[in-house]
């Protein structure tokens, strides 16, 4: 299969501030491929030199084996990441002036927009401004007439980013049937559950780089740690699941493996069964793709305890979900400790240095 | 054709926005005020050589705003190339003022004509004229967020400052000057001040439609190329920066 996007030792800098920093990339025709990164990590500055609205300071982009991207256009539906459409127009003339700015006319032009039109469900909003429309409805819209012209590549940025829950649902619906098109997507986003449902491969930008980079596939076949909720369990049965390994710890209402594997779930489950235990729920502590991501994030970026001053320490304290070291002090860490890690976690989202930079 | 498609999107927007009933309030305004008087074809040229600018503006201003906008970029990933979209905007905004000239001259035309303005003389002050809307339409473009950055932008206004500075550095300060420094001067003001010629002549023309000398044809060539050399360079370096709309 042929690279779609070729991408080698690429750097960009916004003035001194470096954004990209040899960062080296190929998707495949046909491959799903999705970019996490931090905010400010430049992901949208990334989809911004493929679509060539920046220019690179150094290092190589090819599109379709074209280094002239503003040529490969004609190939690519874009889904910008804020949800800004003219407003002045309703969607039926805004897909119409836009599928003729492609080249696109008369009963071909008329048949593509009222195709996007019903496969978005704006079909019954089609003569509302776009003004009225809610952030979702515009997402909507940006799938519209990004596959208005049926491009071979589909770049999208951070497409449930602002979005409600419902909101968020209902876009990785619509990108999910998106995906039985066919067509090459390279999507940005810092939303793991987008990567999971959605791509083939995931990559992880930090540094200016891709930090990491593994196949979904592999990353979803078992999770690292998991919670099983059941029924209360008696003493009895308690001691006999914890002897089935020792990553196995037994609580009255839960089980919790960690770490885990396909045979030690599969063996607790038949415990838990053969117990006549009524199973609630079992729900991954860590996936593997946080853990993918968590682990190069951390490797390439600062901690945001040191970017705040505080002793390093603090930082390696565990996320939520990852069982806590004991410590000398106290034998084990509180939920306080937790809980700081938490908002130190959110701390590095959200305060990222690169948050400020233009297009980033 | 996608030059006039993305013209024709650019006016509908901005008709759509209800900035237009400046340009109309601004019409009715000069009409009213101006136009009801008895006049010959020289008061006529002279009002709307003043006023016609001076609605480019605002307009041309407009227009801008709406060209910097992160809504561009859907524009741009489509077959809009930055040429067109530079000239679009630039376009929509001639479009509007010529339109309001057209009206004003229609309205003149038919309630207060001037005496001595056949169809044939409004053609001849009508071409220096709008070549002057559409020479300050493309200094404005070029000086506009889209085209340059802030350091470059900054650089042409000092540019434009020299030009015009012989008006206020005519006179004493001059004379204060050290010899050296005065003979820099006034050459740099002979040579920015010289692209300002066919603009100041363009409304002098419009105002005595005297095509009789070579120098007005010569003129009109030389407004001519002024406006393509700026929107030239307008779409030459727009086309080469990072594109980064304002407001994102």
């Amino acid at each position: 299969m042929s690279d779609v996007i070729e991408i080698e030792e690429l750097f960009k800098a916004y003035g001194s501030l470096p954004v990209l920093q040899g960062l080296s990339l190929r998707v495949r025709a046909g491959e799903v491929y999705g970019l996490l990164g931090p905010n400010g990590a430049g992901k949208s500055t990334l989809i911004h030199l493929m679509m060539g609205f920046l220019r690179p300071n150094q290092g190589r982009l090819r599109l379709f084996g074209s280094t002239r991207l503003e040529r490969m256009r004609a190939r690519i539906g874009y889904i910008p990441e804020r949800q800004r459409y003219h407003t002045r127009y309703n969607a039926r003339e805004y897909l119409r002036f836009l599928g003729q700015f492609s080249g696109l006319t008369g009963a071909a032009l008329h048949e593509r927009v009222e195709r996007e039109l019903i496969a978005v469900g704006l079909r019954d909003a089609a003569e509302r401004s776009l003004g009225t429309y809610s952030k979702g409805m515009l997402q909507r819209l940006g799938v519209a007439q990004a596959l208005l012209c049926d491009p071979d590549l589909l770049l999208i940025d951070e497409p449930t980013s602002g979005l409600d829950p419902a909101g968020q649902r209902e876009v990785i619906e619509l990108l999910a049937s998106v995906r039985e098109r066919g067509h090459t997507v390279f999507l940005c986003t810092h939303y793991l559950q987008e990567v999971e449902v959605l791509c083939d491969r995931v990559g992880v930008l930090a540094g200016g780089r891709i930090a990491a980079e593994a196949h979904t596939r592999e990353l979803r076949e078992v999770a690292s740690s998991v919670r099983i909720s059941v029924s209360p369990l008696g003493a009895e049965v308690q001691a006999q699941i914890a002897a089935l390994g020792p990553g196995v710890r037994c609580e009255e209402r839960s089980v919790r493996l960690s770490p885990n594997s396909a045979a030690l779930q599969a063996a607790v489950l038949q415990a838990l069964l053969d117990a006549r235990v009524a199973i609630i729920a079992l729900e991954p502590l860590e996936s593997p793709l946080e853990r993918l991501y968590r682990e190069a994030v951390h490797e390439t970026l600062p901690s945001p305890g040191e970017a705040h001053g505080l002793p390093a320490a603090l930082w390696d304290l565990p996320l939520p979900g990852e069982q806590s070291p004991p410590t000398p002090a106290d034998g084990r860490r509180g939920e306080g400790d937790t809980l700081l890690n938490e908002l130190l976690g959110r701390n590095d989202r959200d305060q990222d240095p690169g948050e400020r930079t233009p297009g980033a | 054709m996608r030059l006039l498609r993305f013209t024709g999107f650019t006016l509908l927007e901005y008709l759509r926005s209800g900035r237009i009933v400046i340009e109309i309030v601004a019409l009715l305004a000069v009409f009213f005020i101006f136009l009801r008087r008895p006049m010959n074809a020289q008061y006529f040229f002279s009002v709307l050589g003043v006023f016609t600018p001076a609605l480019t503006l605002y307009t041309m201003a407009a227009f801008i705003g709406l060209g910097d906008r992160p809504q561009g970029y859907v524009l741009l990933a489509r077959g809009v190339g930055r040429g067109t979209f530079l000239l679009g905007l630039f376009f929509g905004a001639c479009t509007i003022v010529a339109g309001a000239y057209g009206l004003l001259s229609l309205a003149t035309a038919g309630l207060n004509r001037p005496v001595d303005l056949g169809f044939g003389d409004w053609l001849l002050g009508t071409l220096p004229l709008l070549l002057n809307i559409s020479l300050l339409a493309a200094l404005l473009l070029m000086l506009s967020p889209l085209v340059f950055p802030t350091g470059w932008r900054l650089v042409v206004l000092g540019l434009i400052a020299l030009a015009f500075s012989s008006n206020f550095i005519g006179g004493t300060l001059l004379v204060a000057l050290p010899d050296a420094v005065r003979s820099v001067l006034r050459a740099l003001q002979a040579l920015l001040g010289g692209p300002l010629v066919p603009a100041f002549y363009g409304f002098q023309l419009a105002v005595t439609r005297d095509y009789s000398t070579p120098t007005a044809i010569a003129n009109i060539l030389a407004q001519a190329s002024l406006l393509v050399s700026l929107l030239g360079l307008s779409i030459y370096a727009f086309a080469r920066r990072d594109l980064i709309f304002s407001n994102q």
